[in-house]
């Protein structure tokens, strides 16, 4: 199928952005006082959370879509859409603890973020191992599986927050101070162009593999 | 008012994963006709069936009942459907009168209509057991719970999977008795069997399934000066093919 | 030919009547041979010594910290075996595909065997809650709010089995696996467990937002009961189009 190279663009735009970002982060912008240059973790950091919760949302649709309409396409919307939550939400995972325990020596927090995330990594990772190696027509249970996870993540995180008030602690939860969002935007735009070139790859993979497995058996 | 008849499958394809089971299947049954669908295991009946019956929504094709395209079975079409499966799918640790009892409740408060449990169990000869646990019955008598459970709903369409498989002489005799006079009711008949002899002497139409499509039919109408010899010699050419 | 008659049933069709019999023909089952309640509540007190052992040694000013963790895993323990026992024993005998076939509200089926899970969940909740208590004496909140712990229970397990029972169904039908069962039933049914544990701490604590916690943990069973029953019949049969050119 003849297309706009949109993948392509993506991964270009991608390959621009993520050195310039690199520099706007090490270089332009200054070390912040109470975190040290840990703290630079963060600009990378967030743009994954963002991504991953995007794409949970992404594949929650996908999946209402896939079922009720049993579209092929949203089918593989949904797996690629797991997939990248996965590669996201694993990056997001790995990198918060470092940071969280090079800025003040605490890895895991029991943050309502940070509980959140885990839980709707594992919902995911179940979703993707279905798929994978479920039976005939359990692509419907995976489906459902997604619903539900995209469906939970604002539960979950109003559960834990919930939790946390009733058990107030002095936690200081990292947050951004205005004049450090300048050097957000490249490592967000970056990453974004990225990850979803990938998904887009990753969908046409996923629909060509279909079509080849099935013409393999005619 | 017919809900189910005619039955018609038109260009039915269905994967599994990236296996196709079943290939630009035509399929059509009418009131008062016994259609055969004879294949070695793994041709694809039993998804087939599944199709018919609505379990699996196939992937292309259409699914025409009574005329009308369906792509769900409503409830209205599921009242008007028996099915014995290959599997008895009997509740072992109630008796034979309670099996058909669920049954037959749930059918009427979805305001369907059934036989008299007694009048089935009885065409079914199994009066005398019928208190008795179905996880003591043996395979054959097992069958025939189900078929009497399917006679229950005084189908439309009855479907048959490998229903002469467990049965012994007498069975067999009774169950092609029993086929015979849902088919002089006027009940469609959709019967998937491995036993060309059976098929031969039953059926209206045989069609061979093989490898997902229909690679081959029979009709009993077809041949002139209806010899019944002469329609048993092609369905078993058409078995050994 | 056909003899199918008009719904002569409440304005809500079939529903209730049909969840209602299956219902009675699971409990029925049940009450014949008590394998399920038997196996389940035999299970419950093994897990509930195993905490004992292993958290025998803390002192009672940490038990309510402990007890809600013990409790609600517990619940989760439970709760996947009984609904791998209640669906295997459809599997093996192939009768949910029965249901399927016959016409029975789909939702019938789902409403059904989430009752049933639910009763024999809350069968073991009897047993559990006290063995808490008498294990864990710091945990006694438990016992002195019989009300509030009661709904507590209820609202949990109620949570759990709407979720559980949709996935449990599902794998059940197909050759579906067991070991998916578990690996799917956990992750999806967290935001339950969350919400328990946050309403049993605040039990145990005395903490005066209980209620609320407990209204919070009704509208979140409510979600999941409208998520599972709006799902239940795509997962199961799938929807259909008439013609797929």
């Amino acid at each position: 199928m003849t297309r706009a190279p949109v993948a392509p663009l993506l991964f270009g735009a991608a390959l621009v952005l993520l050195p310039w970002s690199v520099v706007r982060v090490f270089l332009d912008t200054p070390i912040e006082r109470q975190m040290g240059t840990a703290q630079k973790i963060f600009y990378f950091h967030l743009p994954m959370a963002w991504i991953c919760m995007a794409f949970a949302v992404v594949c929650g649709i996908a999946a209402v879509v896939e079922l009720r309409r049993r579209s092929v396409v949203a089918g593989a919307v949904a797996v690629a859409s797991a997939e990248m939550v996965l590669i996201a939400g694993l990056g997001m995972l790995i990198s918060g603890p470092i940071w969280g325990h090079a800025t003040w020596g605490r890895a895991w927090t029991w943050d309502a973020r940070q509980v959140s995330a885990a839980l709707l990594w594992l919902i995911f990772a179940s979703y993707v191992l279905v798929r994978r190696y479920g039976a005939a027509g359990s692509e419907r249970l995976a489906a459902a599986l997604a619903i539900f996870g995209a469906a939970e993540v604002p539960v979950i995180y109003y559960a834990v927050k919930v939790w946390k008030t009733t058990h107030p602690t002095t936690d200081v939860v990292g947050s951004l101070p205005p004049s450090f969002w300048a050097a957000l935007w490249p490592a967000l735009c970056a990453l974004s162009a990225l990850s979803l070139g990938l998904v887009l790859v990753r969908v046409r993979l996923e629909l060509l593999a279909q079509q080849l497995e099935r013409q393999a058996d005619s | 008012m017919n809900a189910v008849l005619p039955l018609e499958l038109r260009r039915v394809t269905h994967w599994f994963g990236s296996h196709r089971v079943l290939r630009d299947v035509d399929l059509h049954v009418e009131s008062g006709e016994i259609v055969a669908l004879m294949g070695a295991n793994g041709a694809g009946k039993t998804t087939l069936i599944n199709v018919v019956l609505g379990l699996i929504s196939p992937q292309r094709g259409e699914r025409c009942l009574a005329g009308a395209p369906a792509g769900e079975l409503s409830r209205v079409h599921r009242a008007a459907i028996g099915w014995v499966a290959h599997s008895p799918q009997l509740y072992p640790r109630l008796d034979a009168r309670e099996n058909l009892e669920l049954f037959v409740r749930l059918r009427a408060a979805a305001g369907a209509r059934s036989a008299p449990i007694d009048e089935v169990l009885v065409r079914m000869g199994l009066t005398h057991e019928h208190d008795q646990p179905v996880a003591t019955f043996s395979r054959g008598m097992l069958q025939r719970l189900a078929l009497a459970r399917a006679l229950c709903s005084v189908p439309e369409l009855l479907v048959l999977d490998e229903p002469f498989t467990a049965l012994d002489r007498e069975g067999r005799q009774q169950l092609s008795r029993i086929l015979n006079d849902e088919r002089t009711r006027g009940a469609g008949i959709l019967l998937a069997t491995h036993d060309a002899e059976v098929a031969s002497m039953l059926a209206d139409r045989v069609l061979r399934l093989h490898g997902g499509s229909i690679v081959a039919q029979v009709s009993r109408s077809e041949l002139t000066g209806t010899h019944d010899e002469g329609f048993r010699a092609r369905v078993m050419e058409l078995w050994t093919n | 030919m056909s003899l199918v008659g008009r719904d002569k049933t409440s304005s809500m069709g079939p529903l209730p009547r049909q969840a209602w019999l299956l219902v009675l023909h699971d409990l029925r089952q049940e009450l014949r041979e008590r394998e399920i309640v038997s196996t389940t509540v035999f299970f419950t007190l093994v897990v509930l010594v195993m905490f004992g052992l292993s958290f025998a040694s803390l002192g009672t000013a940490l038990h309510p910290l402990i007890a809600p963790g013990l409790l609600w895993l517990c619940v989760m323990f439970v709760g996947s075996m009984t609904l791998t026992r209640i669906f295997d024993r459809e599997r093996e005998a192939d009768t949910l595909r029965a249901l399927l076939v016959a016409p029975v509200e789909r939702l019938a089926i789902y409403l059904a065997k989430a009752t049933v899970t639910l009763l024999v969940l809350l069968a073991c909740m009897a047993l559990l809650v006290p063995g808490l208590v008498v294990l864990f004496p710091g945990a006694s909140a438990l016992a002195t709010n019989p009300s509030t712990t009661i709904a507590l229970v209820v609202l949990g397990c109620l949570g759990y089995v709407a979720v559980g029972t949709l996935f449990a169904a599902g794998l059940a039908t197909g050759s579906g696996k067991h070991v998916l069962l578990a690996v799917v039933l956990y992750p999806v049914t967290s935001p339950v467990l969350l919400f328990a544990l946050v309403a049993t701490r605040a039990l145990l604590e005395h903490h005066p937002r209980v209620m609320t916690y407990l209204g919070q943990m009704a509208a979140v069973d409510v979600l999941l009961l409208v998520l599972g029953a709006w799902l239940f019949e795509p997962v199961l049969v799938g929807v259909g189009r008439a013609r797929v050119p």
